[in-house]
């Protein structure tokens, strides 16, 4: 432990931090610009020069250079190192156009604080400016070149930490561009942190171009729902807008950064089309009067039909109080208790990752970025949960090895072995790995012999096991989406048996509070079950909590004729989705931003989101004569839109005079701290139900996956843009989202007579649906993968992964259009 | 005439083919090492030899090869440096179209004595007369059996390569070359590691420059001793390739013994100073070194007699100014070049040249000022403070111009004007 001294103060610090790290521990920031802790040090931009007086380094250096060792007596206020930082903030204004009026970052700007704080007031230089052309960087990163004071700390981010090369650094001497070869939209979904870690206003963001200073907006801390990794960020709102999102920082889940589809997701909450009236069978009106009619309706149902003729769905999207609360309300009614997921499959396999979370073995996201060894099975990590990808690339840049399990495409920002192949071999690989790790110690061949029915390419888990049985810290990932229910059993069991290794295991899950619907289901049904009542008339009336079916279930035809011939509709919605404009009754709720409320993620982790402000409509500002407004009343128009939990409790207790605090008490099943809890801890597994004991697969699901030669698989995948309910309502999201693809291995377009970019049709179920071909050498044989893309049509299918035969895919001339 | 060494197959029209390089003693060396000595003698005779590397830093060669370690990983790398592009220097072009199996037997030496396995020789790309007889002669020697597998039957491996560089300045910086040689932005690296440690491709990597390469035949067959009593001086060692250029009547390249007086090379071998012109000052080494003003006209030309005196020997390329010349205008002219060939890396570099630029401009066009001389003097200090030793060079010859010759920038102040009737830098 080096211990120094900087501004007379002491400091031990562990060994390894540079001194600019040390000092920062001190609460003395020194000026950097090209230092960045996610980045590293790489001393171009030369602000964090200070003097050494004593130890092993002497004279002026740069802080960010020089670790901290024993002994050194630094000096941060040495009149000779201020001086020559004045210098170089002298030299870094030199070309920069001094436009902080008309500048985004301007009231947050770094180059702003350190000129004006480093001393820089008068301009000496009498030269003219070095100017630059702009580009256009696509529909979120607005580019400004001129004021650039090159610290390196864009391409760094980009090229070296997220692992894209369209954006880089072009030219020499004082003449250096950063920028792409010519403008066109940045093709790294990651790309919205050049924003954030622009020192200047280089890279601002687009979408709140020019809408306010940093002091204009509420700015507190959030939690990003699109995805059930949680990531930490810090929201701005303007004028009761959300106007803007940045990364924040935790060391656990996110590090610096964030994804576009977190940063932009946000649209949501201010659309023009967002519900801020409650809808009663066609017209419009206030909320309280909705919930009234609503309670009526679902009794009056419950009266005629009984409690088995209601049902009740919740979105993984709602908050922990949300589902709270729903429970309780299908309690009270005597109904049965909410279901959670779409169909039976998804309903066990989560009902297992539930029964099998162990706190002491469940990796954060941030723990893949220090695994030596990482085994993905059925994940596509960019898409699905898409800060596992810097995560992971910065695993294999230290030398960690990855392999992926799945059918294929993948598309990723790191060096990985993918290993092609059916889902139906996921269980026999990781019981392979096993076997290896439970298997005597040394035992001459077991590697291979057990290798050589893991995986339809015995090399590649021989490789695979191999790194296995060498690594110190492996980390499982298991996708919630292809991996049957052994496979989320295996993966904890490999775990388990590979304890001494500190091995950890995530579960990467459909939802931003999957894992507390799972931890807290207790109904055994899915969607489909309910489905098959309604169908059968068995069901008359569903509400639907923060969820629409519509969106994501397979058969869009099927369900909708279903939900039409249902007595009562009740959907509660913060967002206009098909269900609500079918909804009998609609129920506006409150957004995340305005209501708050606890998420747990997918390592477990129980997070707050909190309140940032108290909803309304946003104030729009005519200029059209419209001035002053003409009415005049004590409330927000727009704010009596209750919580979702509050409106279910509501639902339920329409008599209670319970303040909120205390109906959050009662509806919390006995555990009030699960609902206070303001940092990350884990979610205490125990107190909701009892942890399972470890249990072995139910049946072997391999055979599930067989086709036969005659019919592809297809998959029905994620995208980062245009899938996620929330974020795709995002109008610059929307400009993100790739024009769909059915992807298809060469071996079957050479066999079908198909060309990569031409056009096929697909029927199903009497649908049809017409869309290009990209044929990929990264996809399995007898496989196929279309994106669950918005406005796609996709959902003519009659399950999720479902059989195609391959004379229902046949050759067409064009599209739709 | 002193002894010519590395020149002894000079010819004047044309390069000196293999067989007459082996008739004249080539590739005995490395018969001779290869047969007689291993590794670790032969960086012994280096580095009692003092050879110190003739690319301008006169880092001893000896010294570097030891950081090499022992049991450092396979492959490692042997870069010669023939990214001439110092201003005033040409001396490795003359060498290679002079004798091109000199450097190709001086590299197959510097590889055995690291255990080498591959080498590089990265040249600026307007050397491509060079590059190709390189090439031709790299395949001349590998049917000889000097490079390949097996060489001379010896087991040991060894091949090279001529790699073209981008053409920029800071591509002759050791580490900013390796980047260029992996396909980066030749930006430099900041040691730790250090190349021998962790150089190209993350391999142990040692880099010399062709002139240092070139010694090594010579010293291999006549010895470290020998080698010494070559230079004038003591301390020093061997011969020097010395490239004289400007106010002189023969300018062009001399191989000299090291330590022989500036007076004697002006006046013996490049012919004097013209008619009417009298001695004002020199850089001794190329742009980025200081000037040298006519106290130093007797100086002994070797690298420690340089160093004692406050200036840099560099690469020994000597530009030589008359007093009709206007020193002020021969720096806008090395800056103009300095500022054009930054990497852009780090702020004193990229942005204080372009400004230093803009005020010796104005000097020198008459709109300078006092406060100017200030500025200019803090900035040359703390150019010192960038990120590699390009700035620090850069700012020689301005700092010096400014200790020696503040009396000829302040006339151009107050004349407001040029005093030598405009911009005529050589």
């Amino acid at each position: 432990m080096p211990k120094l001294t900087i501004d007379n103060r002491e400091i031990e610090v562990p060994a390894g931090p540079q001194v600019i790290a040390a000092a920062e521990q001190l609460g003395i920031m020194i000026p950097r610009f090209c230092y960045h802790p996610a980045l590293g040090a790489v001393g171009a931009c030369r602000v964090c020069a200070v003097k050494f007086e004593e130890g092993p380094v002497k004279g002026i250096e740069m802080s960010c250079m020089v670790d901290a060792r024993d002994g050194m007596r630094v000096s941060t206020t040495d009149p000779e190192a201020v001086d020559f930082r004045r210098q170089v903030i002298e030299w870094l204004m030199l070309n920069h156009p001094h436009d902080c009026p008309v500048c985004d970052e301007g009231g947050h700007c770094l180059l702003q604080d350190m000129t004006v704080s480093g001393g820089h007031g008068i301009r000496r230089y009498e030269g003219s400016k070095r100017t630059h052309m702009d580009q256009d960087l696509g529909p979120l990163v607005q580019h400004e070149m001129n004021r650039c004071i090159q610290c390196y700390r864009c391409v760094r981010f980009y090229r070296e930490y997220a692992g894209y090369h369209d954006l880089g650094v072009m030219g020499i001497g004082s003449r250096v561009y950063f920028g792409r070869m010519e403008s066109g939209t940045l093709q790294s979904p990651f790309s919205g942190n050049l924003i954030d870690i622009c020192p200047t206003g280089v890279f601002t963001d687009k979408p709140s171009r020019f809408i306010g200073r940093r002091w204009d907006f509420e700015r507190r801390p959030s939690i990003c729902i699109h995805c059930s990794l949680g990531c930490h960020v810090t929201t701005s709102v303007h004028l009761r807008e959300v106007v803007r999102q940045e990364a924040r920082v935790n060391p656990t889940i996110n590090g610096h950064f964030i994804c576009d589809r977190g940063r932009y997701g946000f649209d949501y909450a201010g659309h023009p089309d967002r519900p801020r009236m409650a809808r009663l069978h066609g017209r419009n009106g206030a909320p309280h009067e909705a919930l009234a009619a609503a309670r009526e309706s679902l009794a009056g149902v419950s009266d005629r039909h009984g409690a088995g003729a209601l049902a009740v769905m919740g979105g993984t999207r709602g908050s922990l109080e949300t589902l709270l609360a729903l429970k309780h309300l299908c309690r009270k009614g005597g109904w049965a208790d909410p279901v959670f997921w779409l169909d039976g499959r998804q309903t066990r396999v989560m009902k297992a990752v539930a029964e099998l979370y162990r706190p002491e073995t469940a990796a954060d996201p941030m723990d893949l970025a220090t695994a030596d060894m990482i085994l993905a099975i059925g994940v596509d990590p960019l898409n699905e949960a898409p800060m596992l990808a810097p995560a992971m690339r910065l695993a294999a840049r230290n030398g960690g090895r990855i392999f992926m399990a799945h059918p294929g495409p993948l598309s990723l920002p790191f060096a990985a072995r993918h290993l092609m192949g059916s889902p139906g071999a996921f269980d026999r690989l990781l019981s392979a790995g096993v076997n290896l790790l439970k298997g005597p110690k040394g035992e001459e061949g077991l590697l291979e012999t057990t290798a050589a029915t893991a995986w339809p390419d015995p090399g590649a888990a021989v490789e695979m096991l191999r790194n296995l049985q060498q690594s110190k810290r492996p980390v499982i990932l298991v996708g919630s989406d292809l991996a049957g229910v052994g496979t989320v059993v295996l993966a904890a069991t490999l775990a388990r048996v590979a304890a001494p290794r500190q091995a950890k295991v995530l579960n990467v899950l459909p939802g931003a509070n999957a894992m507390a619907a799972a931890l807290m289901d207790e109904s055994g049904q899915a969607f489909t079950d309910v489905l098959t009542r309604m169908e059968t008339g068995d069901v008359k009336a569903l509400v639907l909590a923060e969820c629409d079916p519509l969106w994501d279930f397979p058969d869009r035809r099927r369900l909708e004729a279903a939900m039409r011939s249902l007595e009562t509709l009740v959907v509660l919605d913060c967002v206009d989705t098909a269900a609500a404009r079918l909804a009998h009754i609609l129920i506006p709720t409150q957004t995340v931003f305005e209501s708050g409320g606890v998420y747990v993620n997918a390592a477990g982790r129980t997070q707050r989101a909190g309140t940032l402000f108290t909803g309304g409509l946003p104030i729009r500002r005519t200029g059209n004569g419209g001035h002053p407004p003409r009415l005049f009343g004590r409330d927000i128009p727009g704010a009596d839109i209750p919580p979702a939990w509050q409106a279910l409790w509501r639902m339920a207790e329409p008599d209670s005079r319970l303040e909120p605090e205390a109906v959050l008490e009662s509806i919390c099943l006995g555990q009030p701290d699960l609902l206070t809890q303001q940092d990350s801890g884990r979610f205490p597994a125990d107190r909701i139900k009892p942890a399972g004991e470890s249990r072995e697969a139910e049946a072997d699901e391999s055979a599930e996956w067989e086709t036969g030669p005659d019919a592809f698989r297809l998959l029905l995948a994620d995208e980062i843009f245009g899938v996620e309910i929330l974020s795709s309502r995002s109008p610059c999201l929307q400009r993100m989202e790739p024009e769909p693809r059915l992807w298809m291995s060469a071996t079957d377009a050479r066999e079908l007579g198909f060309n990569d970019g031409g056009w096929v049709q697909i029927q199903s179920n009497g649908a049809t649906m017409a869309v290009r071909l990209t044929v990929s050498g990264r996809m399995t044989p007898g496989f196929l993968s279309l994106p669950r893309l918005r406005g796609s049509g996709w959902q003519i299918f009659d399950r999720r992964s479902p059989v195609l035969a391959k004379r229902n895919i046949s050759r067409r001339e064009k599209g739709n259009e | 005439m002193v002894p010519q060494v590395l020149f002894q197959n000079r010819k004047p029209d044309r390069i000196t083919t293999l067989a007459e390089y082996q008739a004249g003693g080539g590739y005995s060396a490395l018969s001779q090492v290869l047969t007689r000595q291993d590794p670790k003698g032969l960086q012994t005779l280096i580095d009692e030899a003092l050879l110190l590397g003739r690319g301008g830093a006169a880092f001893p060669m000896g010294r570097k090869l030891a950081t090499v370690a022992d049991d450092a990983p396979h492959p490692r790398y042997l870069v010669c440096n023939a990214d001439e592009m110092e201003p005033g220097t040409f001396k490795d072009r003359v060498l290679i179209h002079a004798d091109p199996h000199q450097l190709i037997e001086g590299m197959l030496l510097a590889a055995y004595a690291i255990g080498a396995d591959k080498g590089l020789i990265f040249i600026r790309p307007e050397y491509e007369g060079a590059a190709r007889i390189l090439e031709r002669e790299i395949g001349l020697a590998r049917e000889a059996g000097f490079l390949g597998a097996n060489i001379l039957g010896s087991g040991v491996a060894f091949d090279m390569v001529v790699h073209r560089s981008g053409g920029r300045y800071i591509c002759g910086e050791a580490t900013a070359q390796l980047n260029a040689l992996e396909g980066k932005r030749p930006n430099p690296r900041k040691p730790p590691p250090y190349p021998t440690e962790k150089g190209l491709w993350g391999m142990p990597t040692v880099t010399q420059n062709v002139e240092t390469l070139c010694c090594l035949p010579h010293i291999v067959n006549n010895g470290a001793d020998w080698f010494k009593s070559l230079a004038l001086t003591s301390g020093a060692a061997g011969t020097k390739i010395y490239q004289i250029s400007g106010k002189v009547n023969r300018p062009g390249c001399y191989e000299l013994p090291m330590g022989i007086k500036l007076s004697r090379i002006i006046e013996e071998y490049a012919g004097g100073m013209p008619a009417g012109s009298t001695f004002k000052a020199c850089l001794p080494g190329g742009a980025s070194t200081r000037f040298m003003t006519k106290d130093h006209y007797d100086i002994e030309m070797d690298i420690d007699t340089l160093r004692n005196a406050g200036h840099r020997l560099g690469t020994a390329a000597i530009m030589v100014f008359d007093d009709k010349t206007c020193l002020v205008a021969a720096t806008v002219n090395l800056i103009t070049f300095f500022a054009r060939e930054s990497c852009g890396w780090c702020t004193p570099c990229r942005e204080g040249l372009p400004y230093i630029l803009d005020i010796l401009q104005r000097i020198e066009n008459g709109q300078g000022q006092e406060r100017h001389i200030g500025m200019l003097e803090s900035m040359a200090r703390h150019l010192w403070k960038a990120y590699c030793a390009f700035a620090p060079g850069a700012a020689s010859p301005l700092e010096s111009l400014l200790t020696y010759f503040g009396d000829e920038v302040r006339a151009h102040i107050t004349e407001k004007k040029c005093p030598f009737g405009g911009r005529e830098a050589t």
